[in-house]
């Protein structure tokens, strides 16, 4: 998948032949009213305007235009982003030292993956390396929080003027696909506390995420209770219709993504019980557990099962400047039995094998243990997973000191792992958006992924 | 572990009834670590501390220079988080989940019990007549020990493993009466339970949920809970110590808080917040006479205070140091010595 | 926006070079050896007269493209059209329907001249140009209401745009009504990144960041010595705990470049004028004392005083930039964005991009709109009045032709600009509302529609959230779609059934067509064409549904439709 010639990608969506060509030379069709009845009306604006349509949004899916990018949105990959929202302790986690002036009062156990330990906080995830790459040599060097999360969700830090897009606004873009009817960047994020919405950057508002925090209800996707199910349908109906003569003389994408946009609402609204866990069997929910991110965790293999290319599950808040252990205790307790029942999940459905589970934060945490028994935030070496699909399961990369001050073997930064993640998915991280007269290679420059983790 | 060892234990002891004025730092001896539990060594002087290089230390104020050390050569594979002392036998308890008897004079290992808990032991208590010992661990057990046989007398396990969130709970402390009579244990969530250790009957349970700290809307998880437990000499009253609510509970940024109930009434005489020193209280002790409690623990910082228990007012406070986890009271309540990181402190009341 | 078709003479095929990681783009402009900024083409005698009306000018330089392209220009575009765009862009709204039928009634040689002034000298056109303002300074954290409230004032008082830029760089903070201006600092003194890029952005059109760690991939005039010449004039900027932005007496910027070596930065502006470091040279004592107070007044809420040093790096910024008479990037910076905002395109595109390998498309344009705004000391209405009444900005945005559109860059044609956030709230509210009062007898604010507006000025405040903010390229996100299609605040504000509001009396109206033509005027200032006329009555007589009902689903479908989201 990854060639050798990157190929610069215009981020401004191609204009579309079939629905440029049309309209402002057809001639003036007769004056004739659109149907008396309901049906009548349903059926003969909504055809018409559907057809229309599917040209508009193919075109404005038509990001790449080439083989490859119909090939990769054909394969129905899809990523789900686990983030550890504060930075968790790569020492109560993926990097153990126990023993040492550093490690803390956790053991480290054996994994099912000979000569591969983790911290004894993780017993279930122990037994599932095979479908999990460690990656224990990250430096971003970034230690506060804003700033670290905007590197690790973008891969690298926004230059004045640029705003990045996010990771999850890169895979809807690359692997999205808009005649589905379900969102193809959704963001979970309850917690207040750092909370972040995601950003789609110089790729606009297109790929947004659809946020959601207080709720599990995505905004405005339930119809109002002050308009019936056929006049909501009705009227979005009539509205198409009156947007045709505008449309079709405007020579405008934006105009075309206003279409494209309220074209998606019904099959949104439609999608509205992928969020709702109620609809899973009693058995399921209990494999997941009780928690937030347990429910969440569910929702996110709902959606990834309904084919959303991106979800990303925050869970919040591990900043543990005051007692590190015990914080860890609780909340390595709620990732390892959550992320284990997800990856279970998606394996039993065989949707492990593409769907990409990246389990991150925006950095990790200090060697030294602090007088409240907190660990700080520490961005210099510090570790990620990545499970499922193009990952090569059981390996665990790099390496730090031995009490984990420093990487001493393959260190690794937010623009490498950007690399491979993308390479992960079969998306050429040297492909480039062309802003303007600018190349913005997708992962950022002078960035390698890391070939030892892929598959 | 927070024992009544330091309690009068017979009734010729001076009982000091006056109630501190000041509390006063006399001398701070560097640890090579964190030192988490203390207990008296037989020199009134020279305490054993359960530490997080994983070893048991012997410290002696008196000495020229004071200097902690291990014990022995053998340890523990994790911190040593309780600590008692039964003559010249020491009973020590960490988060490797097991249980060690020691030699006090020869630093000898007496016996080990590898998965005397499934999980993390957080605290002893040794029952005042030196024959039993209490341990509480994350498997939410309390178990009784015989300290001459090490056999294992009784185990209970009614608390609940996970908080109401859905969360491991964790079962921090645990007290005798100095008569004995009376056992009491305190986990995560505030739940408290008073038993009989002869049988094992639940004789009473009392709720301080405002110590669970459960932040569902920021941060989504807890750092509190019951950290310290103490009886009054009479058995008649039982003081609980842990935090108050907190804002942003990545910090111990919540007030000390103190719950004294008249357990048996399960009536509350007491609710002491103490804005000034924030944190934990991780260790309570009534002093001679039940007239008055100190307390201590912190944030970063270490604190101890006095509280008047006529009216639940604070007589005497200090910044102790660095975050105090334990200390152990004279049993003339003349001094204390506090253990904590990277500190252990002699005080003076 | 994004460019179609280029036309053929302007545009060398682009030859991608690859080097290293970046991508080298050659323009014509570098090949033909043209190294120095854009002093390009034309010198300024050789313009048009300065005493040209600004109009004719526009007009005469877009032509002589046109002619050149050989392109047909869109013909004008019809009263309704241009009465729309031109309230869109003067009073940030759509017209009201009494604005409409005084349009109507005016003749026709006479109308564009009468609209252009019936805006310009409503409350309406200083709330817009602040807006817009206020969405070019503080892109990144706008509604700032101590900042709004500077600029309003400052529009309002007619404050040239060369003062304007003083008062930003002064950020002075005693009281008077230049005191919100602190904000441009203010919200970026913690990034010296952000304040030395953003202030060559956004007042010289310039992005140097790329030369941070080299000298630019693209053009060979930014090197590294720009950015850090740039950094340097802020680099002594602080905030002290109170929140006032001051200077240190001391310090310098020092960068490795890129041959590894060691380089202090100078005052340096983008022309390569120097400013000279004036400030005293302090003992070792004296120094250590300053940095003491220093220290202070970042970190010490009680500290009461601050020091502000007599020689301030800042304002040398402002003298050399203001002095800049051969480049000047200043002026020509906001001619570029004034017409870009106008146009939908700068005549140098992006507008960050005003380096020698990317010329404007008109050059001479560029260079007599420059030196008009500053003979006429900044005037920022001027040139927004000039541009709006040439015919270039009142053509049409419909292609007839078969033949593929022009490039955006010549235009032959009206661009389609996406509303702002804050266009779209006010113009969602004016429909909605069908104002009774009459903004043609406005003459103070004091007045009905005075205070209407400042009404619906605040309340678009609430609304602005719920849209983005056009980016280019601009796509509409599917939650705008949903938050129309289903949000109580749509169906219970904006189709409000009350008396007074469009819905309520659209409601009271007896005959279907008269209802259609009020509705299609209200929303989209036009009569509905046959086709729509004979749509809307067969909605409207569906048997099946209560009329009131039909009414409020008729106005969803134009507020929620394209015509009502975009400026064409």
């Amino acid at each position: 998948m990854n060639s050798d010639t990157p190929i610069a990608d215009d981020i401004s969506p191609p204009r579309p032949a079939a629905a440029s060509g049309s309209a402002p030379t057809s001639p003036r069709p007769t004056v004739r009213p659109i149907g008396f009845s309901r049906r009548g009306f349903l059926t003969a604006s909504a055809a018409g305007v559907t057809a229309s349509l599917a040209a508009d949004m193919s075109a404005i899916q038509g990001l790449r235009g080439e083989a490859i990018a119909s090939e990769l949105k054909r394969q129905d990959k899809r990523v789900i982003l686990l983030w550890l929202a504060g930075g968790a302790s790569q020492f109560e986690t993926w990097d153990p030292k126990p023993g040492t002036k550093t490690g803390g009062p956790f053991r480290a156990i054996p994994t099912n993956v000979a000569g591969i330990h983790i911290s004894e906080l993780l017993p279930e995830l122990a037994q599932r390396m095979q479908h999990t790459a460690i990656i224990r040599s990250l430096n971003t060097k970034i230690a506060d929080h804003g700033t670290a999360a905007e590197l690790m969700e973008c891969g690298r830090r926004n230059d004045p003027g640029i705003r990045y897009p996010d990771i999850g606004a890169v895979v809807a873009r690359e692997l999205g696909r808009l005649e589905s009817k379900v969102p193809d960047y959704v963001s979970l994020y309850t917690s207040t506390e750092g909370r972040r919405k995601g950003t789609s950057g110089f790729l606009g508002a297109r790929y947004s995420p659809m946020f959601l925090s207080d709720s599990m209800t995505p905004a405005n996707i339930l119809r109002p209770d002050s308009i019936s199910a056929t006049e909501h349908q009705d009227r979005a109906a009539l509205r198409d219709a009156l947007a045709k003569r505008f449309t079709a003389e405007s020579h405008h994408l934006a105009v075309d993504s206003h279409q494209s946009a309220y074209q998606r609402v019904q099959g949104l609204m439609a999608s509205a019980d992928l969020f709702d866990v109620e609809r899973e069997p009693e058995s399921m929910r209990a494999r997941y557990g009780p928690t937030q991110f347990g429910e969440q965790c569910l929702i996110a293999r709902r959606l990834v099962e309904a084919g959303v290319p991106f979800v990303k599950v925050a869970r919040a808040w591990w900043d543990s400047h005051g007692q590190n252990f015990e914080t860890h205790q609780e909340l390595c307790a709620d990732l390892d039995h959550c992320m284990s029942a997800l990856l279970d999940d998606l394996d039993e459905r065989g949707l492990l094998e593409n769907t990409l589970v990246i389990t991150l934060g925006e950095f990790g945490r200090t060697p030294g243990i602090n007088a409240s028994l907190g660990r700080d935030h520490f961005a210099s070496a510090w570790s990620c997973s990545l499970s499922g699909m193009g990952i090569r399961g059981g390996v665990a990369y790099g390496k730090t000191d031995e009490e984990g001050h420093k990487v001493v073997e393959g260190e690794a930064n937010a623009g490498d792992l950007f690399a491979t993640i993308l390479e992960a998915l079969g998306i050429d991280h040297e492909h480039e958006y062309m802003l303007g007269a600018r190349p913005i290679p997708l992962s950022d420059f002078g960035s390698k992924p890391i070939r030892e983790v892929l598959a | 572990m927070k024992p009544n060892e330091d309690s009068p234990a017979d009734d010729e002891t001076t009982t000091r009834v006056r109630l501190p004025e000041t509390v006063k730092v006399d001398k701070t001896v560097n640890l090579p670590g964190i030192g988490f539990c203390v207990t008296p060594d037989e020199n009134p002087s020279t305490i054993l501390l359960g530490m997080s290089d994983f070893a048991i230390h012997r410290l002696d104020f008196d000495a020229e220079k004071p200097e902690s050390r291990p014990i022995s050569e053998a340890r523990h594979q994790s911190y040593v988080t309780g600590i008692v002392r039964s003559g010249k036998t020491a009973v020590s308890g960490g988060y490797d989940g097991a249980l060690i008897w020691w030699n006090l004079e020869t630093g000898e290992i007496i016996r080990q019990v590898d998965a005397a808990h499934a999980k993390w032991i957080r605290m002893l208590a040794l029952s005042p007549d030196g024959t039993r010992v209490a341990s509480v661990a994350d498997d939410m057990r309390t178990k009784l020990w015989d300290i001459e046989s090490g056999q294992l007398i009784a185990d209970w396990g009614d608390y609940q493993l996970k908080t109401p969130h859905g969360y491991p709970s964790m079962l921090y402390a645990v007290a005798f009466s100095p008569d004995g009579h009376w056992l009491a244990t305190g986990d995560k969530t505030g739940q408290v339970l008073v038993r009989d250790p002869a049988d094992g009957t639940v004789a009473a349970r009392l709720e301080t949920p405002v110590m669970y700290t459960w932040d569902p809307k920021a941060r989504n998880h807890s750092i509190g809970g019951i950290r310290s437990l103490a009886f009054s000499a009479d058995a008649k009253t039982l003081a609980i110590g842990g935090m108050g609510k907190v804002g942003n509970i990545d910090h111990l940024e919540g007030v000390s808080r103190i719950e004294i109930f008249e357990w048996e009434s399960q009536s509350k005489l007491h609710e002491i917040e103490d804005p000034k020193y924030k944190g934990l209280v991780e260790a309570l002790r009534f002093g001679p006479g039940d007239q008055w409690l100190v307390a201590a623990g912190g944030d970063h910082g270490g604190f101890v205070s006095v509280y008047n228990l006529a009216d639940g007012k604070l007589a005497a406070q200090e910044k102790v140091g660095n975050h105090v986890h334990d200390f152990t009271l004279a049993p003339d309540g003349e001094s204390l010595i506090t253990v904590g990181h990277h500190q252990a402190v002699s005080v003076l009341l | 926006m994004c460019r179609l078709v280029e036309p053929p003479s302007l545009l060398p095929a682009i030859p991608a070079m690859r080097t290293c990681r970046f991508v080298v783009i050659l323009w014509i402009g570098i090949l033909c050896g043209l190294s120095s900024p854009d002093r390009s083409v034309t010198r300024a005698e050789e313009l048009l007269s300065a005493s040209s009306d600004l109009p004719e000018a526009v007009d005469h330089y877009v032509q002589e493209r046109l002619d050149r392209y050989g392109i047909e220009p869109a013909p004008i575009a019809d009263w309704q059209t241009v009465l729309r765009r031109t309230s869109l862009d003067l009073a940030g709204r759509i017209p009201t329907a009494a604005e409409y039928e005084w349009a109507e009634r005016l003749p026709e040689s006479d109308r564009r001249l009468a609209i252009v002034e019936h805006l310009m000298s409503l409350s309406d056109f200083d709330f817009h140009l602040r807006n817009s303002l206020d969405e070019l300074l503080l892109a990144n954290n706008p509604h700032n209401g101590e900042f709004r409230d500077y600029l309003l004032w400052a529009v309002r008082s007619r404050r040239p745009w060369d003062q304007i830029f003083r008062d930003l760089m002064a950020a002075s903070s005693t009281d008077g009504p230049e005191k919100g201006a602190v904000h441009f600092l203010r919200s970026r003194v913690r990034q010296l990144d952000d304040l030395t890029n953003d202030t060559a952005i956004l007042f010289f059109g310039v992005n140097v960041a790329c030369a941070k760690c080299h000298d630019h991939p693209l053009v060979d005039q930014w090197q590294q010595d720009h950015f850090y010449g740039m950094q340097a004039f802020f680099s002594r900027t602080f905030m002290t705990r109170r929140n006032v932005i001051t200077e240190r007496p001391f310090g310098s910027v020092k960068f490795k470049s890129t041959a590894g070596e060691e380089k202090t930065a100078s005052f340096t502006f983008l022309t390569g004028a120097a400013a000279e470091d004036k400030s005293p040279s302090f003992s070792d004592d004296e120094r250590k004392r300053l940095e003491e107070q220093l220290r202070k007044m970042e970190q010490n809420e009680n500290t009461g005083y601050v020091l502000f040093p007599d020689f301030s790096p800042r304002r040398e910024l402002v003298e050399l930039a203001l002095q800049d008479a051969e480049d000047r990037f200043f002026a020509k910076n906001i001619v570029n964005r004034t017409w870009q905002r106008l146009m939908g395109l700068g005549l140098v595109d992006p507008p960050d991009q005003m380096h020698a390998a990317n010329p404007p498309s008109h050059p001479e344009l560029m260079d007599w709109l420059t030196r008009d705004l500053v003979e006429h000391r900044y005037d920022l209405r001027r040139l927004v009045r000039g541009i709006v009444l040439s015919d270039a900005y009142a053509r049409s945005s419909r292609w007839a032709s078969s033949d593929t559109p022009p490039s955006p860059s010549t235009f032959a044609l009206a661009a389609t600009k996406p509303l702002t956030p804050r266009q779209l709230a006010t113009s969602l509210l004016v429909a909605a509302r069908a104002p009774q009062t009459d903004p043609l007898d406005a003459n103070s604010d004091a007045s009905p529609w005075g205070r209407l507006r400042n009404d619906l000025e605040n309340q678009a405040g609430g609304w602005v959230r719920e849209f983005e903010y056009p980016t280019d390229p601009f796509q509409v996100a599917v939650d705008e779609a949903l938050f129309f299609s289903n949000n109580e605040r749509v169906q219970n504000d904006l189709l409000r059934d009350a008396n007074d509001w469009l819905v309520g009396r659209l409601k009271a109206t007896e005959s279907d067509e008269e209802l259609i033509r009020t509705l299609w005027i209200h929303v989209l200032t036009r009569q509905p064409d046959d086709e729509e006329l004979a749509t809307a009555q067969a909605w409207l007589s569906r048997d099946s549904t209560e009329r009131f009902d039909s009414i409020r689903s008729l106005t969803w479908a134009l507020l929620a439709g394209p015509e009502a989201r975009f400026n064409r």
